[in-house]
């Protein structure tokens, strides 16, 4: 397992390089910063200033040479913005959007078990229809209108739940509420197609045959094959969720890196996109090594019969 | 009405989610006909393949019907609230913040939200899925490589790439559809991967192997029909998920730009007004609701319907089904 | 190998994602979770909440919305400042000034008046501030924003009398001057500072970056203590979403909200400066002509769009500037809405070999102010009804700005570009030089005669200056169109009840929570 690891650490680097390459060279297609600093009445000697202050004003190619050698001394570059490193705002934000991706694909994952194991039982039956149309119209919530609607209806007219912000467990709520919806409701058909052809194998047969009770055929038999595809479905929303959680931090005023994202974007701040880039871009990759590792040994073990013992 | 005579004909038509799975469908040995009875006897499915035909063919042929109505605007007659005839048919679901009719900006927005939608479905479907299986069937670099790749396109902040693609090029309905169908493509790729990967070991894979089919022969007629169900279970999922992301990047201020109107843009544009006209927002939003919902349980029983193992459910009259517990008639 | 050996149990399937998700928890740490705040209760703090986080609180950058409106007056105080309700300049920390020459002016500054770090304000700091703003090489926004180019001659000739030497004879330099914050001599003069030290009501308490920032009353303020000891601010970047926390009571003060928001009597309009208009690029078909640029400004209907866009809250606009601006011409009229007289004038030019039919773009920036985009369709509409080819371009920021700004970005056609022009400063010069100067650097065109009429406007003082302006704003309806007005803006704040204050034309930019008391 070690060796695996270190070569898919290894094989992850270059990855990672290209990554930021493409994100260097992509950025500094959107145009030049200098009019969205300066005031509008700058004159042309001012921009060109900027432009030359920044560096801007050097080939692609130097450009990022200066980069990668900033990068292996640690030093990610200043943000345009605050003038603050790049670097420190990046990792700042980081925790916040990790929390709320973590503690919803928790509630998403657990949720999604319980409903899509109950729905698979009886494929077609009231139970599967029901809550395979409550996740799908789960999933197929704009989340922003969503957001609004909770801040509507939970913050003001019933008052039980802040608006918005960070301070109290209260405000927590409605963020992963709202982020919750789409995993959950992807997960809960995945848990349940998977379950369904599970229940169907012969392997499940012979168990029933064998005597063993409903529950113990579920959960100890079809729930590891089923697992799976589940496993590998979470991870990739997993990613969503930290590279996307944009809409949610947008509108509760969540200090996640999401927003500094699309901030960064907007406002061309090269160094702080970069690095916020950068960060989740390594959090990915350990996240995809952890999914992979998770999927060897549900490979390894489940399988009832090994093809190639 | 000739609905037996121009329904099949619709559906062929129809840029809708249900194509695909009906392209599998010949794949199998079910014919077609057989398969339409079995389709009238679950209500559910009816109904939602009913509705995508008309929403479908809304999509194709609405915006002609509607003409210039969808632009027409009267500021005098905003925000009409919805549910009245008095004002005329067309505005039967209210007007806008510009006096517009809702319907017909419903009508006109379906086509901009297919054409973003199932072009980009399509694409990363097709794309990562045969990558995906290619990958994890030969397994070693081609696998090491491919995953690598997305990883990197998953890292990669798909807003950046939208932004780039409205700077460099025009916010047009065929650049999101491009953003949408790269981003996604890893999704298709990795599950792909992992099914195929774990398939290519079992018995009947070694078995053709072992008769000197060819690797591609094998991919196509094992692999690929067994990876299939999931994958489309995947893609109509999907096709919400394109929906509501395209919403998202109009939220941002990054997806369709108007004049082009798409459900997505309707209900982020409405968010101003949930308040004050609340019908902006709500039925765009329902829109997309129904849509997905109704491609998902389409997809679901096509699932079953072309899966040998499964189709036997379908052929029960209903108040049997529900009190049967799936034990020992499994299989033929 | 037997399978049974090998299961994992479902307790172990579960455990994995839970415990990778326990595990992402702890690394993250809490800085989130534990920054609960004390509900914070009217009278010792006031809550503020913005569209959106300071970049910075940098002093020489106050300038910007979103900095100006923590800093400006609040931490930091200029030598001058401008009454938003009379435009009248009024002492702050110099007590008086006069021009002592063509190009110096003198400036007396106030004794017994202390930085927050303890170090004395003279006229040493004065002109320190003016050095590091507008000659060094900071690059601060105010310097491009005020100052041009221009460096300026500054020296303390003794600790309260300050002197201020232009190049060229400028009668508004005290204006230009009530821009700068004033910062003490241990400020950095290499780095810009986020968090500056001045000689306000407030000093900056803390500044939890992404969430608050908190400013504190300050013991040593020359002046009147403020009523409210604290002041919070905290940014969302919905206008509903601001608006529900001035109605769920989380906030005090929410700015910039929408006529949608709904807050009902929380809601306080004030004027906001603010003026949007269509820049005509005049140098492209079909905009070359001007019965065409004429026509654009008959074919708009801005009666319709002010009352039913924005509830007959703004006020249709004849001229870049709002009432209350040195220069604004109240004489003036809007152009009335005729879509026939608009319709005849294209076909006249058309006549005339114009071509009428190439594309005119119509170039908006998103969410550049309420109901934008509702605007641009509008327009689109109403210009395509007069017979024009108008293409609506919805833009980001940055790129908008090519259009906005010299050198223009090239399109496939004439540009009629959607613009919100302020003038904070109060006096037409900062609008005028821009967007009118042949040469300006948000202007598509001039001509010799009317650039003559702007640099003599520019030199003029008192009521000559206001005279030249208001015939440069008459001249440019008459002769040139550049422009065709459509409103003078509203702004909304939400207040709640607990709040006395009354938003003035400058809330948005520079919001005085010395000004603001508790209610009974």
């Amino acid at each position: 397992m070690l060796i695996y690891l270190r070569k898919r650490i290894v094989s992850s680097a270059l990855p990672l390089v290209v990554v930021i390459v493409g994100v260097f060279a992509l950025a500094r297609m959107t145009g030049n910063p200098a009019a969205l600093y300066l005031p509008l009445n700058a004159t042309q000697q001012m921009r060109d200033e900027f432009t030359a202050r920044n560096g801007l004003d050097q080939p692609l190619l130097v450009q990022m040479a200066d980069y990668f050698g900033g990068v292996l001394r640690l030093d990610f570059g200043q943000s345009l913005r605050t003038g603050q490193d790049a670097a420190a705002m990046a990792l700042r934000a980081f925790p916040a959007t990790l929390q709320l991706a973590a503690t919803t694909m928790v509630l998403a994952v657990l949720l999604a078990l319980v409903v899509g194991c109950w729905a698979a039982l009886k494929p077609n039956g009231v139970a599967d229809r029901i809550s395979s149309f409550v996740s799908m119209a789960a999933a197929s919530i704009p989340d922003f209108w969503l957001a609004i609607v909770g801040i509507w209806v939970f913050a003001i007219t019933l008052g039980w739940l802040p608006t918005s912000g960070v301070s109290g467990a209260g405000a927590w709520v409605l963020p992963i509420a709202t982020l919750l919806l789409r995993p959950f409701g992807v997960l809960v058909q995945i848990v349940r197609g998977s379950m369904v052809s599970a229940l169907s194998e012969p392997y499940i047969k012979l168990a029933r045959s064998r005597g063993a009770g409903e529950l113990r055929v579920v959960t100890h038999h079809a729930l590891r094959n089923a697992a799976a595809p589940a496993l590998t479905v979470a991870g990739d929303l997993t990613v969503g969720l930290v590279n996307g959680a944009v809409v949610v931090e947008t509108i509760f005023g969540w200090p996640g890196i999401g927003k500094l994202m699309i901030d960064s974007i907007l406002q061309r701040d090269f160094a702080v996109l970069q690095a916020a880039v950068l960060l989740t871009a390594v959090a990915i990759f350990a996240l995809n090594i952890l999914i992979d590792m998770g999927y060897a040994l549900l490979d390894a073990r489940v399988r009832p019969v090994t093809a190639r013992a | 009405m000739t609905s037996s005579l121009t329904e099949p004909a619709a559906q062929d038509q129809l840029p809708g989610t249900e194509n695909r799975p009906s392209g599998k469908g010949n794949g199998s040995q079910d014919g077609n006909p057989n398969l339409f009875r079995l389709l009238l006897k679950d209500r559910f499915a009816t109904v939602s393949a009913v509705l995508l035909v008309l929403i479908g063919l809304t999509a194709v042929i609405g915006p002609a019907l509607m003409g210039d109505l969808a632009t027409k605007q009267n500021l005098l007659f905003a925000n009409k609230a919805p549910f009245s005839l008095a004002h005329g048919w067309e505005y039967v679901l209210g007007s806008d913040s510009l006096g517009r009719s809702m319907l017909a900006r419903l009508v006109v927005a379906s086509r901009t939200t297919f054409s973003v939608a199932v072009p980009a479905v399509a694409v990363a479907l097709a794309v990562g899925s045969l990558w995906g299986v290619w990958a994890g069937y030969h397994r070693g670099w081609r696998e090491n490589v491919s995953m690598r790749i997305a990883d990197v396109i998953m890292s990669f902040p798909s807003l950046l790439l939208a932004v780039v693609v409205l700077y460099v090029f025009s916010p047009s309905a065929g650049n999101i559809v491009l953003i949408l169908a790269l981003t996604r493509i890893p999704i298709y790729l990795r599950t792909a991967r992992a099914e195929s990967a774990e398939l290519q070991s079992r018995t009947f894979v070694d078995a053709a192997r072992t008769f000197g089919a060819r690797p591609n022969a094998i991919i196509g007629r094992h692999v690929i029909p067994v990876v299939l169900p999931t994958l489309l279970t995947l893609a109509t999922l999907e096709f919400c998920y394109v929906m509501l992301a395209e919403s998202s990047l109009s939220f941002l201020g990054i997806g369709i730009q108007p004049p082009d109107v798409s459900w997505g843009l309707m209900v982020s544009q409405g968010r101003q007004y949930l308040q004050t006209a609340w019908w902006l927002s709500i039925f765009p939003g329902v829109a997309i609701v129904v849509t997905t919902i109704a491609a998902n349980v389409l997809a679901a029983w096509l699932r079953i319907a072309t899966d040998p193992a499964q189709r036997w459910r379908l052929a029960l009259p209903r108040k049997r089904l529900i009190a049967r517990i799936p034990v020992k008639e499994a299989k033929p | 190998m037997t399978s049974s050996s090998r299961v994992l149990s479902p307790a172990a399937v579960l455990k994995w994602p839970a415990l990778a998700a326990g595990a992402l928890l702890l690394l993250s740490g809490c800085s989130v979770a534990n920054s609960a705040s004390a509900p914070a209760t009217a009278g010792g703090s006031l809550r503020v909440v913005l569209a959106q986080e300071p970049p910075t609180l940098e002093a020489c950058e106050s300038n910007l919305t979103s900095t100006g409106v923590v800093v400006r007056s609040n931490v930091t105080e200029p030598l001058i400042e401008r009454n938003p309700t009379t435009g009248a300049l009024e002492p702050l920390l110099a007590t008086e000034w006069k021009a002592t020459s063509d190009t110096e002016w003198t400036f007396k500054l106030r004794e017994g008046v202390k930085f927050q770090d303890g170090t004395p304000f003279n006229a040493e700091a004065a002109a320190f501030t003016i050095d590091r703003a507008v000659n060094s090489k900071l690059g601060c926004n105010v310097e491009g924003y005020v100052f041009g180019d221009a460096d300026l001659k500054v020296k303390a000739v003794d600790a309260t009398t300050l002197t201020v030497t232009s190049p060229k004879p400028d009668p508004i330099l005290p204006l230009r001057l009530s821009f700068l914050e004033i910062v003490p001599t241990t400020t950095s003069t290499t780095a810009k500072v986020r968090e500056p030290v001045g000689t306000g009501p407030y000093k900056i308490e803390k500044w939890d970056a992404g969430q608050k920032i908190t400013l504190s009353s300050w013991d040593g303020y020359w002046g009147k203590k403020p009523a409210y000891a604290k002041a919070e601010y905290q940014w969302r970047s919905e206008s509903s979403v601001r608006a529900a926390m001035v109605t769920s009571g989380e906030t005090d003060v929410a700015l910039g909200l929408s006529p949608d928001d709904n807050v009902g009597d929380l809601a306080v309009d004030y004027p906001n400066n603010e003026t949007v208009a269509l820049r005509l690029e005049a140098t492209k078909a079909p905009l070359t002509d001007i019965r065409v640029r004429q026509a654009v400004n008959y074919a708009i209907d801005k009666g319709g769009i002010v009352n039913s866009l924005y509830q007959g809250k703004h006020k249709v606009a004849a001229q870049l500037v709002p009432e209350g601006i040195v220069g604004h011409n109240s004489t003036l009229e809007a152009w009335p809405f005729d879509l026939d007289k608009a319709k005849s004038l294209v076909a006249a030019a058309k006549a005339d070999g114009v071509d009428t039919s190439a594309q005119i773009s119509l170039v908006v920036r998103n969410a550049q102010f309420p109901k934008v985009t509702e605007l641009a369709q509008v327009l689109q509409e109403q210009l395509s009804q007069a017979g024009l080819n108008v293409k609506l371009k919805m833009l980001e920021t940055s790129q908008q700005l090519t259009y906005q700004v010299r050198p223009f970005a090239e399109d496939e056609g004439a540009v009629a570009l959607l613009i919100q022009h302020g003038n904070q400063a109060g006096d037409a010069a900062f609008t005028v030089d821009q967007y009118m100067l042949s040469t300006g650097a948000q202007s598509y065109f001039g001509t010799p005669e009317f650039d003559a009429k702007i640099k003599a406007a520019d030199a003029a003082s008192g009521e000559a200056r206001k005279k030249s302006f208001e015939e440069v704003f008459a001249y440019q309806n008459d002769k040139l169109v550049q422009f065709a007005h459509i409103s003078h803006q509203t702004g909304i704040l939400g207040k709640s009840k607990s709040v006395n204050y009354t938003p003035n034309s400058s809330s948005g930019d520079e919001l005085r929570v010395s000004e603001m008391t508790p209610a009974s």
